[in-house]
């Protein structure tokens, strides 16, 4: 992972693994964790459990997130290093990052630490987007596509490309995430959503991001989406939730959405992400927004059809299932499949 | 080639023999074998069957797999794979079809390679599949993925020369889709994503014959990978394209892509009902606020898919997410009747919702909120809250409207009582407060409404926009305007530049009421820079929407400025500030109302009349200028009080808060002697004067 960039970099300026090593050397010193000559500094930043523990603990202390804060500096100064590496070992606490700054925001404690190294990634992001939304083109279903069935449609264009030349549909444009206009302080208005976008850039590299991180995210999601829940908790008054507008919520959404469905087989995440689905959808309905409701009743359903294996076709059912339960069947009826054999060569030994 | 041809003849010679054995019963054999399988003989459980049926070595192999891994045995079955050359073995398969026509002496043209070497072939592919998916048990995610792909390209090759009218039997043709389908799952398991990616694309746009329903299981495997996987696998890269082809750039628009088709499949009865289609659909969508398009896809599903109710709720909830609430609310009225499920809460709730912002629904939502307080219970006790508040709200703008005084006071003190019972019941949520501080405002009780306003800012440390307005807005109907000022720009302050416009237009109506008219002037020339500005980005995006309400704040600006300018008698100017606002939106009453009260401070009565009526023939519900020509006929003398009366009166049905229309029914009743009432209407005026707000509170929403 660190060597790669290493061999091109120029003569004299550090290398990749030069930089690594220094990112690694000086979160050791912060957090008073030893590293070892031996350990991989990669390693020890993105997978050490020792290491991803301490950091989410500090982040979520009281006394975190101010613009003295060591290890908000580390954070900002690791990510502005541009090793991609080093960035995602910051991404990857972001969770945690979040989750302390959305709560003490509320409170307006002097946040400068956080919100720089917030800026730091939304900065990141516009420049990646040029400020420009991401889009998507809808398909038109009357327009062909390479999933179109090639036989029927590759003549029916022929012939009907004369008369319909001039009528093909144009496709509508839809926005996953809009417009990014630069941001040099977090507005409290702004808040949400260069929270939000930071959620966006999780989510882009989500799936080089261990499980641990991915298990934070969904523990301070659950306490986010506030105490709607199964054991509905009675808050005190003066202890608010945390609004949560669409445009933090979509990119939760999508992250919970992966924890559950993605490709991956840890159960616990499943089975939290379960819950966490759970308990959008209820925060959907109590906020009744149409858009989130219908978004998280999907998970919601998802779940329902993971936990029931005899509903129709569960989403996430993999071949491998299919395949055990046919062996199964297989199997019981042994003679009969070796017969198969036989069956085939009668029947085409008339031919002769 | 002539080992090959020697191996083939034996092929051929396979189904006599095999006939011969069958004859013999195959059930003996087969524990004969696996008894000595039993024993760990594989060799010589082999050799017995590679005599018993003259199958030459691999397939013979095969065989004893396939037997090992139906018996359960998977490790054995691995053995007995793992002995055997099955590359070699297909290396010589794939030689089949262009020897075969030579060595049967044309007998068979191209259907000789389906009559007689698909069992073999059957037999060597079945094996290697076998292979993979006993590996994949096995936790060899890599390995089967690995082998799969020797089958299918092995299968590729094999195929390459043959006509696509070779009827492929049964039996291989489902060794080739089970693996086909197999492939992508194991580079999945494997952890190898960009693989998986390419396997799944491999399976959708190669000719593998797939059968309708399998197709559609990788249609949508490989739709949920993208969906979830939160990968960008890179686009399709395709070597031939036909003009107007819709290719897919990212991973959303394949997934959204592949979706349609699916349901498009359903819908033309090709492929069995898989609810889970429409929900990946409705997720992908829901994720690009595409939620209009959802609407249709719901409507254009076959009738009998869904229950007729939850489709007319799931349509709801599309369409009110589109913005269209009118359409959302006669879907529910639909499934809410009593004959179908008048009880579902989420119907209720967002039923409730919508009526909630129009007076005109107000007792509707009254009623569909009291059904989701009553079926708030147990498990969706935590909505209580939410439907309570709507209750709330919703007797609030009943009240507005009520026809008697008595009356009003009733609905208002209820709709305060389900407020604050909303909050107790769920006192974390800041909404709450926030819609009890509108309601205290639409109520005068601005200080209540203030500390409401103040703890909502709290709250939400600032994040939501409408918190500030409100704030402002009441601390406006104060006349606490230096404050006022001082909120609209801490609230500046937290708020992005293009974001800005309503606060703006608070300002400079603040600023005229502190009768800082160059100020104000001031203001509404950044409003409007900021208003081009957002122009120019809304014309990138092209979104009809966005255009939409940059109109409407652009007609504000110049209505307001006319108004400011016919306040300083800067008739030329608010002329041409009115033409500006009358282009943007020529049938609106209001610029018509502005143009009469001028006419009317030069003298010109006619005109002013003239201006008025033009106006409430273009919106006859328009308070202000039925307020303004009772007045004018009040002025022109006792012979039209009646009318003058009748027209106040009618505006005080539609504004009931209209402090003009009660100031001059007050100088009516005077006039007319009728002292007492005359006293209320004062009083009315002048308390709603006190308590008027620079613009009204349901704009801060």
């Amino acid at each position: 992972m660190s060597s790669s960039g290493g061999a091109t970099a120029a003569c004299g300026a550090p290398t990749t693994t030069d930089r690594v090593r220094s990112a690694a050397e000086s979160l050791s010193q912060i957090l008073d964790l030893p590293l070892s000559s031996k350990t991989d500094p990669a390693i020890f930043l993105l997978l050490d459990p020792a290491v991803s523990a301490t950091v989410s603990r500090r982040l979520l202390l009281r006394s975190s997130g101010a613009g003295d804060d060591h290890l908000c500096r580390w954070l900002y100064d690791t990510f502005q290093s541009t090793v991609p590496s080093l960035q995602l070992v910051v991404i990857r606490f972001f969770p945690a990052i979040a989750a302390s700054y959305l709560a003490r925001a509320l409170s307006r404690q002097p946040l400068a630490g956080f919100e720089a190294v917030l800026l730091a990634l939304y900065a990141h992001e516009t420049v990646a987007r040029q400020g420009k939304p991401l889009t998507i083109n809808l398909p038109n279903l009357a327009n062909a596509s390479p999933y179109h069935e090639t036989t029927k449609s590759a003549v029916k264009n022929k012939s009907a490309a004369i008369d319909t030349a001039d009528a093909v549909p144009e496709t509508e444009i839809a926005v996953l995430s809009p417009v990014l206009e630069p941001h040099g302080t977090i507005r409290s208005t702004k808040r949400s959503r260069i929270v939000g976008v930071g959620f966006e850039l999780y989510y882009k590299h989500i799936a080089n991001i261990p499980v641990s991180s991915k298990l934070e995210f969904i523990e301070h999601c659950i306490a986010w989406v506030g105490n709607c829940g199964k054991t509905s908790l009675k808050g005190k008054k003066g202890e608010w939730r945390i609004p949560l507008p669409w445009e933090l919520l979509q990119p939760i959404i999508r992250i919970v959405g992966h924890c559950l469905l993605g490709p991956g087989e840890d159960n616990k995440l499943k089975q939290m992400a379960a819950d966490a689905a759970f308990l959008l959808y209820q925060r959907a309905m109590q906020d009744m927004d149409s858009r989130a409701v219908l978004a998280t009743r999907c998970l919601v359903h998802f779940v329902a059809a993971l936990e029931s294996p005899k509903a129709p076709v569960s989403p996430a059912e993999t071949v491998a299932d299919v395949m055990a339960s046919s062996a199964v069947e297989a199997f019981e009826s042994l003679p009969t499949a070796l017969a198969d054999v036989d069956i085939i060569v009668e029947s085409t030994s008339d031919d002769f | 080639m002539g080992v090959d041809d020697g191996e083939v003849e034996e092929d051929v010679e396979m189904p006599m023999s095999v006939r011969e054995l069958s004859a013999n019963g195959r059930s003996v054999d087969a524990s004969e074998i696996e008894a000595k399988l039993d024993l760990g003989n594989i060799e010589e459980a082999e050799s017995s069957l590679r005599e018993g049926l003259a199958l030459n070595f691999e397939e013979a192999r095969a065989l004893l797999g396939r037997l090992e891994y139906h018996r359960g045995n998977i490790e054995a079955a691995l053995r007995v794979f793992h002995g055997v050359d099955l590359e070699a073995a297909i290396q010589r398969l794939q030689t089949l079809p262009s020897e075969k026509p030579s060595s049967r002496k044309g007998r068979s043209r191209g259907e000789s390679f389906n009559v007689n070497s698909q069992p073999g072939a059957n037999l060597v592919l079945e094996a290697i599949y076998l292979k993979a998916v006993s590996m994949q048990k096995l936790g060899k995610a890599n390995d089967a993925a690995r082998e799969c792909k020797v089958l299918l390209d092995a299968v590729e090759k094999m195929f390459q020369n043959v006509s696509s009218e070779v009827t492929v039997d049964a039996k291989l043709r489902e060794t080739i889709t089970k693996a086909v389908e197999l492939l992508p799952e194991m580079w999945k398991q494997a952890g190898n994503h960009e693989e998986a990616a390419n396997s799944y694309r491999h399976a959708l746009l190669n000719q593998w014959n797939l059968d309708d329903e399998s197709c559609a299981r990788i249609q949508k495997r490989f739709a949920v990978f993208l969906l979830y996987s939160g990968l960008e696998v890179g686009p399709l890269n395709l070597t031939t394209q036909t003009d107007g082809m819709f290719i897919p750039k990212n991973n959303a628009e394949e997934a959204i892509l592949l979706l349609m088709i699916l349901l498009r499949k359903w819908n033309l009865g090709k492929i069995p009902w898989d609810p889970s289609i429409m929900e990946h659909l409705t997720y992908a969508l829901c994720m690009c606020d595409q939620t209009s398009l959802l609407a249709k896809l719901f409507e254009e599903l076959n009738p009998g898919t869904y229950h007729r109710c939850d489709r007319w709720n799931t349509l709801a909830l599309c369409y009110s997410g589109a913005g269209d609430d009118t359409t959302a609310l006669n879907l529910l009225r639909k499934s809410l009747n009593k004959h179908e499920k008048p009880d579902d809460l989420v119907a209720l709730l967002l039923a409730a919702k919508i009526c909630s912002k129009d007076f005109l629904f107000a007792s509707e939502g009254v009623e569909y909120a009291r059904r989701a307080v009553a079926n708030a219970q147990g498990e969706n006790g935590h909505l209580r809250s939410v439907a309570l508040c709507f209750q709330g709200i919703c007797l609030g703008k009943q009240g507005k409207c009520a026809s008697s005084d008595l009356e009003r006071s009733r609905l208002q003190a209820e709709a305060l009582k389900s407020l604050e019972k909303a909050i107790a019941d769920d006192p974390r949520n800041p909404d709450l407060i926030y819609d009890l501080g509108i309601e205290y405002a639409e109520q005068h009780n601005m200080n209540a409404a203030l500390s409401c306003a103040k703890e909502f800012i709290d709250a939400t440390g600032g994040s939501i926009p409408k918190g500030w307005r409100l704030l402002a807005l009441i601390l406006s109907a104060q006349q606490r305007y230096r404050e006022a000022e001082v909120v609209t720009d801490a609230a500046l302050d937290e708020t992005a530049k293009l974001e800005q416009g309503q606060l703006l237009r608070i300002k400079a109506k603040v600023k005229v009421a502190q009768s800082s008219h160059m100020d104000a002037i001031e203001t509404y020339r950044i409003l409007l820079a900021l208003i081009q500005a957002q122009r120019k980005s809304a014309g990138s995006s092209r979104f009809c929407y966005q255009i939409e309400d940059n109109k409407s704040s652009e007609f504000e600006v110049w209505q307001g400025l006319a108004n400011l300018y016919s306040k300083l008698s800067h008739w030329k100017d608010a002329k041409v500030c009115l033409e500006k606002a009358r282009e943007l939106k020529p049938y609106s009453a209001s610029p018509l109302h502005i143009q009469g009260s001028m006419h009317e401070a030069l003298h010109q009565t006619k005109l002013a009349m003239a201006s008025y009526s033009n106006a409430l023939q273009i919106d006859d519900s328009h308070a202000p200028c039925k307020v303004a020509i009772g007045a004018l006929l009040w002025k022109s003398g006792s012979k039209s009080l009646a009318a003058a009366r009748s027209l106040l009166s009618d505006a005080l049905r539609l504004e009931p808060t209209n402090r003009m229309a009660w100031y001059f029914l007050a100088v009516i009743h005077k006039d007319d002697g009728r002292l007492n009432d005359a006293a209320d209407c004062f009083q009315a005026a002048s308390m709603l004067e006190d308590s008027e707000p620079v613009e009204s509170f349901s704009t801060a929403s």
